[in-house]
Order: structure tokens, then C-alpha cells, then sequence
């Protein structure tokens, strides 16, 4: 543990810059203390690769909103531009409506929900399990949430699968990606979306592998509550394109 | 002093693979960044350079060129912008100088994801190549501008470049985004949560705000650019019509896309484009701030107002893309609120010029060769900068946009500017890369070849703008009024040769001195960030192990009653 070998002496800052006010302790600010001076964090420490994790989840969470704000600005640009027909000699819209599947919709919007709370289940399972493991009561492992992890896996592919029968019904309806702006926009931003579910699925894979794969039981735990933030997040994101292809449709 | 054992970087690997190609090491990944952009630098000079032979020689034959036909020079100056863009500007001030030295002026040993920040490298790379490879598929390079405007970059039938080469540049795109991303993501994450103790946000050097700004501008605006280039490509391969209006003929042949606006990606593309160009001027600025500092051996001037900003042109930067679009079409009452906003960005960015000349002022100026090039980054940033609020008038921008004033503009303030920064950034880290003093008299000679040289290059353009002279002509012979101006274009030429002859200098300078330079100390320039507590060149392990304590903000300089001018960062309190 280091120590202080004498207290920290007020002085007026110095020229260069850093601010007004009190000069800090030898801990000082600067990531990973969380503030509390008595117990700064070791930078390799479980909390700090943990918070950093969240962090970067966070900030690529961001990242995808940016995307996903970018095409739903274009979709709602896109429906009011209007195309003039030499034939009629007037303006008309080329935006054709689709029938939304909204059964179909919901049912994979529960699935998705339910997904975002079993992995939460999985997620606070493994922190108080992870406090266990440290006292050395139960060994470091993530073979407890399994059952959730796995259940989290199906529940997501039960969402993919059902987005698919999503997009056969619009087939049906005669909707593709050609020849119907309405349609490319739906196409695009459901496809979107699962394709970084999918991502996000993947890294549970890592998880739910990683004893196998001898990585260290720390990452993997990170795995799992970096991913329980991004798909509760996915989860938002579907709400908003639902709500968006709902009420911009017409 | 805490004993933090470093995992990843401590021991050095000693697989020659493993050190050199594959590390994790952000010094390696730094420098891996700084050759791939060096590379691309030279490519984008190449074709500049045919560019500007191609305009005053028009029928000129060069060696493995031959003539160069309009679609080839169309080709040359996408490339080119696409290139110095994305793959120089974007890539050194930020990836290279910023992967080496953020986790070293932090006090940290690694970034926050080393092995995100090895991955966001090689996607880098696979993007250049993706993009080179548009000069060997049939039909060549894309001929759109770096721009990339639909309908012509939507229709593979519109030109030669317009096939394969454009679904490979759009390919490369996406991929930069991508690593653009990831880079941004451990920027961001590095600077709020891995920093030494005692170093607060308000004792960061004003290198490290900007690089930290710089991604958070990067995270938001690349992400968009990802979306314009996925709709882009739906667009030519899936038949959507996000882009294409109806009732276009191509070649006499009527395309079935309907409905889509060319609007529509030139909003999303400039969204991109507006904060890219400050993506690629703000890491210089810090450099700028950082080096005046250290040769007047004075702190900077206002360095709180230099981080307000810092912060204030980054949020200004995604509220003006309207600026490149005035002669769209848009309500008049729209082009007001961006000529508005525009203008606005000039009043940080002016504080932060006359912050530059005030921190120079009443100093003891060391006049070495970073000086010189920060000195010449401010110069050129003024130049480049005046022209800025005159075309953010819409009433002006109508006559003088897509004329060689906004190029003479652009290049002034975005491509010299960052490149002088660049270079100065260069002759100052040099001995703590590499462990050796870089060449001063070759680096003044360089410096004066250079300066001059801009100057000569891209001030005559403006009169070329302001005569109606179009940009992207490939021939100018055909329209008496521009065929008239054609001894300035000569003249453009031939400072453009002269300039880039001039970065041969540089060139050898850099590699000579890399295995025959002076040996340098730990720090040579007496600068007080951490990095240069560390030996030179860097070793390894930077500062595994051995954590600094921050007791001192990055810019004490002239401090009096001491032996040396200045207090190192880590000095006691």
C-alpha cells in the first residue's frame, strides 16, 4: 500500500495552467478512484477494466445511435420529396405505405424485452457471485449463469427468426427493397439492428465459451455486464425504430 | 510510489511478428499509423502532382501515365481528397502522434483497449488497400470528387470510375469508419479513465484536449458517415432509391430508380464532413498551443480559454455542414442561421490565435525548427481562416462555390495548416520516438522551402476564384475566359513543383536522421509533459511499474529560482 510521507501543503497553483483552487492529494483525480482517496483503484483492477468496459459500451452505443439517427433522418426526409410526373404534369409522392405485421412486431419486441431481463438476471447473478468468489467461497466461474446466458441466446434468436418472418411477410405483401422507398427504409433499419444484436450476441458466445476457451474468468464476467448494457440498449433502439416506422408510415 | 505491474506491457515481446507488426503496443500502433500515412501522403502528392502538370500541359505523354484524359485526372482529384482526407489528415495528427503520446502525456502505460486500438490499425490498413485497389479494377478510380455526389456516384452507367471503383471506395469507407470508431472509443475511454494521479482534466496538455475532443467529434461524425455510405450502397447494388431522382436518362438509357434525392446524402455527407475537417485541424491546434509553450518558455496564454475553445469549435463544428450546400436550393432563412453559426465558429477559433500570439509574446523564443512550423501553422491557420467567414456569406458563396477560391481556402487553412503542425509535431517527438536529434539546418531549410512554397501555391488560387476559374476542370483551353488564366495556373505549377521537390528534404532528413541522427537525450527541448521523463526513444515499457505523481500543471515555464526554467509535471509539489 503506498503511503504519504507528509500531508499535502496548500499553494497557490502555479503559472501553468490546471485550474484555480486546491493543488490535489498524491491521489489525485485522474481515473480509477472513484473520488475516495483512501482506496484508489490499481488500474488493472477488476472495478476499473469493468468501468472502462462500460464506457466503451457506452460511447459505442452512441456511435450506433448516430447511425441509426442518420438513416431515420434520411427516412423522414425521404417521404416528402415529391417526384414530377411529366404524365399527369403535377407532383406526386412515390412513397408507398406497407401494412406493418404489428402481431409479429410485438411478439418480437416481448422477446427482445425478455432477453434484456434475463441477461440483467444473469448480470447482477454474477457481480454478487463474483463477491463470493474473491472471499474464495465459491470458485471463479461463470457456470451459474449459464442458464440465463443460454436463455438470453434464445430468446435473441427467437427475435432474429421472428424478424425474419417479419420480412417474409412484407415478401408476401410484395414489398422489397427495390422499387418501394418505404420498404428499403424498413429493410435497412430492421436489418441494422439485428445485425448488431447479432454483435452483440456474439460476445456472450465469448462469454459462455470463455472457460473453455481459458480465458480469464474476470473478462468474461466484464463480457457479460458490457453486454447487458448493450442490449438493453439494442432493446431501446428497437422501441424507437418500431415507433418510427409506426408513426412515420403513411 | 504505487507498484503497478502493467500485464501487456511490461515484458517485451520477442516474437519479431509479435513486436513489430502485430503489437498492441500504442507506441508501435502510433507508428504504424504514422507510415500508413506517409504512404498515402506520397500517393496524394503523386496525384497532385499529375494534376498540375496535367492542367498547364494538357497533351502532355508522361512515362507510365501517358496522356492523362479527363476521366483520369477526375479520377486523380478524387483520390487525391480522398486520400489527404481521410488517410493523412485524419490519421497522423490523431492516430499516429495520438496513440504514441496520449497514454505517455497521461502517465499511463497502455490505452484503455490495446488490442481495439491494434485492430482499429489493420482495418485502417485494409481500407487503403480497398481504396488503391480502385486504380487496377476496370474503369479505374471514381471520378466523383471525394464529395462522392449522387446521381454520378449512385449510377455505376454515369462514367469509367463509376462501377467497381466506386463500390471499392465506398467499401473503404466503411471501413475507415470503422476504425475511425474504435480509435475514437479508446480515446475517449483512455483519457477519462486511465490518467496518472494528480493529473486532473485541467492539468492535461493542450494536446491531450484536443485529441479527446477530436474523438468525441470523430465517434459522432464518422458513425454518420457510415450510414450515408451503406445507403449509398444499397443505392447502386440493391436498387433502394435513397438517392436517386426520377427521370434520370444515362447514356440514353433510362434508370428505373425513382424518387430518391441527391439532397439527402449531400445533408448526411456534409453532417460528416464539416466536423472532419475539424477532426483534422484540432489535434494540430493542440500541438500548436503545446510547442509555443515550450519554445517561448512561457505557459501557454489562457489555457482554461484555450480548453472552452477547444470544446466550443467542436460543438459549433456539427451545427454549419449547411455551409457546403448554399447552392442547393435551401431556404434563404436556413442559409442565414448556418452563415450565422458559421461565422460564430470564428470567435473561439480567433481566441485561440490570439492566445498563439500571446503566448509567444515577451518569451525567450528558442527558434528551433518546431518553432518555426507552429509558428508557420499559425500564419497559414490566418490566412486560410480569413477566407472562411467570407464564404460562409451565402450571397458570396453563390458566386465563388466549386470555383478554385474554396480550394485555395481549404488547402490554406486545413491541408498546410494540419501539414505544418504535422511536421512540427515530427521534429519535436522525433528524438523521443526514435532516440535521435533530427538535422536543424535541413529542418530550417525545409521549413522556409515549405512555408514560402503554400504561400506561393495556394494565395494566386484565390485569384483564380475570384475570376469564376471552376474547380475539377481537367481542361481549361476549351472556355476562353479560364484559358486566359492559364499563366497562373503555370505559375501554380511550378511553385507546386518547387514545394513538393522541397519535401525530398524532409524526407531524408526523417530517415537519415532515424540511423544517423544525434543521439538525443530524454529531453532535449526542456519540455515539462511526463513523456519526456521517460528515456529516448521510448522504451517499452513506458511507464510500467512506475506511475508518475502529477503535482504540476503542463506548461511551468520561466519559473524563477531555480537552476532550469521549468518544472516538470512530476516534480514535487
Amino acid at each position: 500500500m503506498p503511503t504519504i510521507s507528509s500531508p499535502p501543503k496548500e499553494r497557490t497553483p502555479g503559472l501553468g495552467g490546471g485550474g484555480p483552487g486546491k493543488i490535489p492529494s498524491r491521489r489525485g483525480y485522474g481515473g480509477g478512484d472513484d473520488g475516495d482517496r483512501r482506496r484508489p483503484e490499481k488500474f488493472l483492477s477488476y472495478q476499473s477494466r469493468l468501468r472502462r468496459y462500460r464506457i466503451g459500451v457506452a460511447l459505442f452505443s452512441v456511435c450506433v445511435s448516430m447511425l441509426f439517427l442518420g438513416i431515420a433522418s434520411v427516412y423522414v426526409a425521404r417521404q416528402r420529396i415529391p417526384y414530377y410526373d411529366q404524365n399527369t404534369q403535377a407532383f406526386m409522392s412515390t412513397w408507398k405505405a406497407i401494412h406493418l405485421p404489428y402481431i409479429q412486431l410485438w411478439l418480437n419486441s416481448l422477446l427482445i424485452v425478455a432477453g434484456s431481463i434475463t441477461l440483467e438476471l444473469a448480470r447482477r447473478g454474477q457481480i454478487k457471485k463474483a463477491e463470493f468468489a474473491s472471499m474464495g467461497i465459491l470458485p471463479p466461474s461463470l457456470e451459474r449463469e449459464v442458464p440465463w446466458l443460454s436463455i438470453t441466446l434464445l430468446l435473441g434468436a427467437g427475435f432474429l427468426a421472428g424478424q425474419l418472418l417479419v420480412w417474409n411477410n412484407l415478401r408476401h405483401q410484395g414489398v422489397y427493397l427495390r422499387a418501394n422507398a418505404s420498404g428499403a427504409f424498413f429493410y435497412t433499419l430492421t436489418g441494422l439492428h439485428a445485425i448488431h444484436l447479432v454483435g452483440g450476441m456474439a460476445v456472450l458466445v465469448y462469454a459462455l465459451l470463455g472457460s473453455w476457451l481459458r480465458r480469464r474468468f474476470e473478462s468474461q464476467q466484464i463480457a457479460v455486464d458490457a453486454t447487458g448494457w448493450y442490449w438493453h440498449f439494442m432493446g431501446f433502439l428497437w422501441f424507437c425504430i418500431f415507433g418510427l416506422l409506426h408513426f412515420s408510415r403513411a | 510510489m504505487e507498484e503497478l505491474p502493467s500485464i501487456t506491457t511490461t515484458v517485451k515481446p520477442r516474437r519479431l511478428l509479435r513486436r513489430y507488426v502485430f503489437s498492441t503496443d500504442h507506441k508501435v500502433v502510433g507508428l504504424q499509423y504514422f507510415f500508413l500515412s506517409l504512404a498515402a501522403a506520397l500517393t496524394g502528392t503523386l496525384l497532385s502532382l499529375l494534376m498540375r502538370i496535367h492542367l498547364i500541359w494538357p497533351n502532355l505523354a508522361l512515362p507510365f501515365f501517358g496522356t492523362i484524359k479527363p476521366e483520369n485526372y477526375l479520377a486523380y482529384l478524387t483520390m487525391h481528397g480522398t486520400l489527404m482526407v481521410f488517410f493523412v489528415l485524419s490519421l497522423v495528427p490523431q492516430s499516429g502522434f495520438g496513440n504514441y503520446f496520449l497514454p505517455l502525456q497521461l502517465g499511463v502505460s497502455e490505452m484503455s483497449f490495446p488490442k481495439l486500438n491494434a485492430a482499429g490499425f489493420w482495418i485502417s490498413l485494409l481500407s487503403f488497400l480497398v481504396l488503391l485497389a480502385a486504380f487496377f479494377v476496370p474503369g479505374g478510380a471514381p471520378g466523383a470528387g471525394w464529395t462522392q455526389y449522387p446521381p454520378l456516384s449512385a449510377l455505376a452507367a454515369s462514367g469509367p470510375g463509376q462501377a467497381l471503383g466506386t463500390d471499392l471506395w465506398l467499401v473503404s469507407i466503411g471501413l475507415f469508419c470503422l476504425a475511425a470508431v474504435t480509435g475514437s472509443i479508446n480515446f475517449i475511454t483512455t483519457t477519462l479513465k486511465l490518467r496518472a494521479p494528480g493529473m486532473s482534466l485541467m492539468r492535461m496538455p493542450l494536446t491531450c484536449w484536443t485529441w479527446f475532443v477530436t474523438a468525441i467529434l470523430s465517434l459522432l461524425a464518422f458513425s454518420v458517415l457510415a450510414a450515408a455510405v451503406l445507403l449509398l450502397l444499397l443505392d447502386r447494388n440493391a436498387g433502394t432509391d435513397f438517392f436517386v431522382p426520377a427521370g434520370l436518362i444515362v447514356s440514353g438509357a433510362a434508370v428505373h430508380h425513382a424518387g430518391g434525392s441527391p439532397l439527402l446524402w449531400q445533408h448526411l455527407f456534409w453532417f460528416f464532413g464539416h466536423p472532419e475537417v475539424y477532426i483534422a485541424i484540432l489535434p494540430g491546434m493542440g500541438m500548436t498551443s503545446h510547442l509555443l509553450s515550450v519554445f517561448a518558455r512561457k505557459p501557454v496564454f489562457g489555457y482554461r480559454a484555450m480548453v472552452g475553445s477547444v470544446v466550443a469549435i467542436g460543438f459549433l463544428g456539427f451545427l454549419v455542414w449547411g455551409h457546403h450546400m448554399f447552392v442547393s436550393g435551401m431556404n434563404p432563412y436556413a442559409a442565414f442561421a448556418f452563415s450565422t453559426l458559421t461565422t460564430a465558429i470564428a470567435v473561439p477559433s480567433a481566441i485561440k490565435t490570439f492566445n498563439w500570439m500571446a503566448t509567444l509574446y515577451g518569451g525567450r523564443i528558442r527558434f528551433t525548427t518546431p518553432l518555426l512550423f507552429s509558428v508557420g501553422f499559425v500564419s497559414l491557420f490566418i490566412t486560410g481562416g480569413l477566407t472562411g467567414p467570407l464564404l460562409a456569406q451565402p450571397a458570396l458563396d453563390v458566386y465563388l462555390h466549386d470555383t478554385y477560391f474554396v480550394v485555395a481556402h481549404f488547402h490554406l487553412i486545413m491541408a498546410m495548416a494540419g501539414l505544418f503542425a504535422v511536421f512540427a509535431a515530427t521534429h519535436f517527438w522525433f528524438p523521443k520516438i526514435f532516440g535521435r536529434m533530427m538535422n536543424e539546418r535541413l529542418g530550417i531549410l525545409h521549413f522556409w522551402i515549405t512555408f514560402v512554397g503554400a504561400y506561393a501555391i495556394f494565395v494566386p488560387m484565390h485569384l483564380l476564384g475570384m475570376a469564376g476559374h471552376p474547380r475539377r476542370y481537367s481542361e481549361l483551353t476549351g472556355v476562353q475566359y479560364v484559358a486566359a488564366m492559364a499563366p497562373l495556373q503555370k505559375w501554380i505549377t511550378i511553385a507546386a513543383v518547387v514545394t513538393i521537390a522541397g519535401q525530398i528534404i524532409f524526407l531524408v532528413n526523417f530517415f537519415w536522421s532515424m540511423f544517423k541522427g544525434a543521439a538525443a537525450p530524454s529531453n532535449p527541448w526542456e519540455c515539462s509533459t511526463l513523456e519526456w521523463t521517460l528515456p529516448s526513444p521510448t522504451p517499452h515499457a513506458g511507464f510500467a511499474g512506475r506511475l508518475p505523481v502529477v503535482n504540476h500543471g503542463p506548461y511551468e515555464y520561466g519559473v524563477t529560482g531555480r537552476e532550469a526554467d521549468y518544472l516538470m509535471q512530476d516534480a514535487e509539489a
